[in-house]
């Protein structure tokens, strides 16, 4: 075993929550190690292929179970960089109601703070890391802020097409808000349309972590070890702090790091199998668990996703970005289905390939043979897509646990166990229905839906809250119970909305990040 | 700089390749080339690929030519880390050989009971059949990983290795427009 020099901090994980962490404090002046369990990745590493982008995604690390499976592997991410290695530089902020639904509705959990204190970190990590978009167009629906530091990105035919049926239904879209330069941006290109976003953009045209904040870390100092397997978080004889964490590096060596904050900004369910793992005698349920919260509340997004073929010869489908070009909370009430309660977010659509999850021949599983091929040869130029993020609230039932099972250190796996409620059902169901009228006053000559309900993003696992009775950390990521270990990431939502996490990742990473670094004497002492 | 340029700057990228053993030395070849030299497999015994190579020309005309089973044999050698199969994002555990291994005997298994004969030899109508029944979990005594999760996965790695290459895409009449080339034009 391999004692490291102890450093000001270590960040389990380097992704888009990790990079805000280790950049604000390295500019602060803190030493900042971040423990990657994937290889180091660069922009030449990135190669336009659905095939090669797999290699952005983790080997799955955890047993599924339940009623509605999570597509775990194919959102998480692997390397460094993280799951925004291979999004889809969607970026919806939350609106208000999402902040406060256990005391507006009384349903799911309130967040510790309020749209309104998260509002100028969402302003300035667009301007941080370039964001595409229509801001007045957006604040038909939030209230009003800064406007996006670029115009949005262009509109191609496949997208366009389905205005008129969003138009019929009274549905308003808007130009979408995306990660990506729709112009030259602090010396990075404008993005070339190639519809590769997905399996990591080479050009830098697409905001990933290495573009911004990660780039500014490593500049600052911060130190990223790749192949590092966090297993425990360490803690002194007392268990009131946190000393650093265990690690195996690439050649299977223990490691220890020591340091005087440790956060953990893995992913959902590496942070709370983390905690849980940690356990001693003074902790002896996990680190932070003494209410049993950790590795509840686990959520997804319902995805309502309806494809249409259409007659033109060519509707541009190859062309564009994986996300959408168009987008409209019109439909985001909460209230405003009968029976379910949740929210929506109508967007369109992306740039498609032949192959893999979202390509052209998944959206007919049905088909093979002949039929299959052409299928494909048809929707190379016909087919396009329109989809609803559904809201799932909140459920103490879908959680991670660990399992007998052990991984190649030694320590024992976990299990998620997921299911959707009647709520989340309820909401896809009528999604879906409307979805399928947008299709057909579009003018699609075909169009179907995809069933089941599929789980998109991933949430929650350590949700934070005011009180230490009913939460795991508090609105910083801080954990109630021991002040030098905090979380960060999307783990700690409280509740999902209907929207992509990673913009409110950063803003809320951003937020925590410089309140910890303006009171670090008090917090890491 | 312009568009043109730009790609053209980052089609000269970094390139690698896939290393296949042949005769004991490695080569680098794209899963179609390898299928067309005959090279050796390794994890996948002859059995097994026969049966994956008529599955797949079942699944996708095509993916037997294409290399279905080379793909998948060099994909069940590299650590998971490096598995570039549909499985590996499909939540399988690693061993991803596992599953393959269960699969395919799942099939050998059901056609043998079935028509007492293999899968690949088969007719055209019975394996047509065979697969419809699997994609719809109405094989009687199924002895393997779930039905329609074997054919999901398996006409995925049919559609990969046909259509989500360089060649694949264009032969679809649509531009590839890669930034930068996949290795050995996959």
């Amino acid at each position: 075993m391999a004692t490291n020099e102890k450093v000001d901090v270590v960040i389990v994980g380097a992704g888009a929550s990790a990079s805000v962490f280790a950049c604000v404090l390295a500019k602060a002046g803190k030493k900042v190690v971040m423990l990657e369990q994937g290889p180091d990745w660069h922009l030449e590493d990135l190669i336009s292929s659905e095939i090669w982008g797999r290699r952005l995604k983790t080997v799955a690390p955890v047993s599924l179970e339940g009623k509605d499976r999570l597509g775990y592997s194919y959102n998480a991410g692997w390397g460094s960089g993280g799951s925004a290695m291979h999004y889809f530089a969607m970026f919806p902020r939350l609106l208000p109601s999402d902040f406060d639904m256990k005391s507006r509705y009384g349903r799911g959990l309130d967040w510790p703070f309020a749209y309104d204190d998260l509002a100028p970190y969402y302003d300035r990590v667009a301007e941080d890391i370039g964001i595409s978009g229509d801001a007045e167009a957006e604040s038909r629906w939030r209230p009003k802020g800064k406007p996006y530091p670029m115009p949005p990105i262009k509109s191609f035919r496949h997208g366009d097409l389905w205005l008129k049926g969003f138009e019929a239904l009274g549905i308003t879209m808007a130009r979408s808000t995306v990660a990506i330069n729709s112009t030259e941006y602090k010396g990075r290109p404008a993005c070339i349309y190639d519809g590769w976003c997905d399996t990591g953009c080479p050009t830098g045209a697409l905001a990933n972590p290495h573009m911004a904040y990660l780039g500014e870390a490593r500049k600052k100092g911060a130190e990223l070890r790749p192949f590092s397997s966090v297993t425990r978080v360490l803690t002194n004889p007392a268990g009131d702090k946190v000393t650093g964490v265990e690690y195996y590096d690439q050649k299977h060596e223990r490691q220890v790091q020591e340091a005087s904050l440790v956060i953990l900004a893995a992913f959902v369910a590496q942070n709370p199998r983390l905690l849980l793992n940690s356990a001693t005698d003074k902790h002896p349920n996990g680190l932070a668990n003494r209410n049993g919260l950790v590795g509840r509340y686990i959520m997804a997004h319902t995805g309502a996703t309806i494809w249409g073929l259409f007659d033109e010869a060519d509707v541009q489908n190859y062309m564009g970005v994986v996300g959408p070009m168009h987008w409209s909370y019109d439909r985001y009430g909460k209230t405003a289905r009968k029976d379910a309660f949740g929210s929506i977010l109508w967007h369109c659509s992306p740039a498609l390939k032949p192959n893999d999850i979202g390509g052209i021949a998944n959206s007919r599983n049905d088909l093979f043979g002949q039929a299959l091929v052409d299928f494909i040869k048809r929707g190379s130029r016909q087919l396009s897509r329109v989809q609803a993020f559904g809201e799932e609230l909140p459920n103490a039932d879908n959680r991670l646990e660990l399992i007998g099972q052990k991984d190649a250190f030694g320590f024992p796996m976990a299990k998620i166990t997921h299911s959707y409620d009647k709520d989340a059902i309820g909401v896809w169901e009528q999604a879906t229905e409307e979805g399928l009228a947008i299709a057909k006053a579009a003018g699609a000559k075909e169009s179907w839906a995809i069933r089941p309900a599929p789980t998109i993003h991933m949430a929650g696992g350590t949700a934070m809250g005011k009180s230490a009775a009913d939460s795991v950390a508090n609105g910083f990521g801080q954990t109630h119970e021991i002040g030098n270990l905090w979380i960060s990431g999307v783990t700690l939502f409280p509740t999902e909305g209907a929207v992509n996490p990673t913009y409110t990742i950063y803003a809320m990473s951003l937020r925590a990040a410089e309140h910890l670094a303006a009171n670090w004497s008090t917090i890491a002492s | 700089m312009s568009e043109t340029n730009r790609r053209a700057v980052m089609l000269g990228g970094a390139l690698g390749a896939l290393a296949f053993m042949v005769e004991g030395r490695e080569v680098w070849l794209t899963p179609r080339q390898a299928h067309a030299e005959g090279v050796v497999m390794r994890v996948l015994d002859a059995g097994e690929v026969e049966t994956l190579e008529a599955m797949g020309e079942t699944l996708l005309p095509g993916a037997r030519k294409a290399g279905i089973a080379n793909f998948v044999d060099h994909q069940l050698v590299v650590p998971p880390g490096d598995c570039l199969l549909m499985a590996r994002i499909a939540n399988v555990l690693p061993p991803f050989a596992n599953f393959y291994h269960a699969a395919l005997g799942g099939i050998e298994k059901a056609s043998q009971a079935a028509h007492g004969k293999r899968f690949a030899a088969l007719t055209g109508a019975e394996q047509y059949d065979f697969v419809d029944r699997l994609r719809q979990n109405k094989i009687e005594g199924w002895q393997g990983p779930p039905p329609p999760f074997v054919y999901f996965l398996l006409r995925h790695d049919a559609v990969d290795v046909t259509y989500g290459t360089v060649e694949g895409i264009e032969s679809l009449g649509i531009p590839y427009m890669a930034h930068i080339l996949p290795e050995q034009r996959w």
